[in-house]
């Protein structure tokens, strides 16, 4: 009982960020599943993308409803995206993955900082509008 | 609003790629792509990142599914925490500032960033 609580909350959590943020919601299901609830780390990548489709069709039918999605940039990055994925899928045997983590990483982090000096605008700017 | 078809293929190569490549979504990708290089508003790029996701995780879950490695009973109860989460959040959104989402997701990549280094 406790159990389907705790997995009802982490759901309720992830959902909502995911819907919010725009991602799946992998980053926080699969460490979770694995260190709480004792899933293998293969066991719960599936299990987090069983969840992450439903979720994601609910998320997306809501913001489409809200008239936000961009339906040229959907398009063009979900049919681009599905071949590079392929393509990706494809190479994951072939390549060091401990070197391709280091680069994903370093690209993460370069985007996290123009994320970041882009906040730091936006929060400056409502501040202003604020202050008059 | 201007718009290049150059811009978001290569947003969603990068992000198809690394996703297929490191099994990681592509979220955390499409969405500072979107931002920074697309142009579009936080709102938006969140909104057209998770429509994007239905397919792409849809493709990664046929392949995986082949592995039978799901554990439904535990997808079925998060599920339903998640889709009332994804529902209220999409509902909802508009009314959370675009600095504070913006912040937020910045956030969560540092972490995805800080994770991918172990």
């Amino acid at each position: 009982m406790l159990e389907i609580v705790g997995l009802l909350m982490l759901g309720l959590f992830a959902g909502t960020l995911a819907a919010t943020l725009g991602v799946g919601g992998g980053i926080i299901f699969v460490p979770i599943l694995v260190s709480a609830f004792g899933l293998a780390q293969l066991d719960a990548q599936g299990t987090s993308l069983a969840i992450i489709v439903p979720t994601a069709i609910v998320g997306a039918v809501t913001h489409a409803r809200a008239g936000r999605i961009n339906w040229k940039v959907f398009g063009v990055v979900g049919a681009v995206g599905i071949l590079g994925a392929a393509g990706g899928a494809l190479l994951a045997h072939s390549t060091d993955e401990d070197l391709l983590r280091q680069i994903f990483a370093v690209v993460l982090s370069i985007l996290a900082v123009r994320m970041g000096l882009r906040t730091r605008r936006l929060w400056q700017a409502s501040r202003a509008v604020d202050t008059g | 609003m201007g718009f290049s078809w150059v811009k978001a293929g290569l947003v969603g190569l990068v992000a198809g790629f690394l996703s297929g490549l490191l099994g990681i979504g592509g979220g955390v990708i499409v969405v500072p792509g979107l931002v920074l290089l697309v142009g579009l508003d936080q709102y938006s790029a969140a909104a057209t990142s998770v429509a994007t996701i239905v397919l792409t995780a849809s493709a990664a879950l046929l392949a995986f599914g082949i592995g039978g490695s799901v554990d439904w009973p535990i997808a079925a109860a998060v599920l339903a925490g998640a889709v009332t989460g994804a529902w209220a959040g999409a509902r909802y959104m508009h009314k959370v500032p675009e600095h504070v989402l913006a912040g937020v997701f910045t956030l969560v990549m540092a972490v995805a960033a800080i994770r991918m280094y172990f």
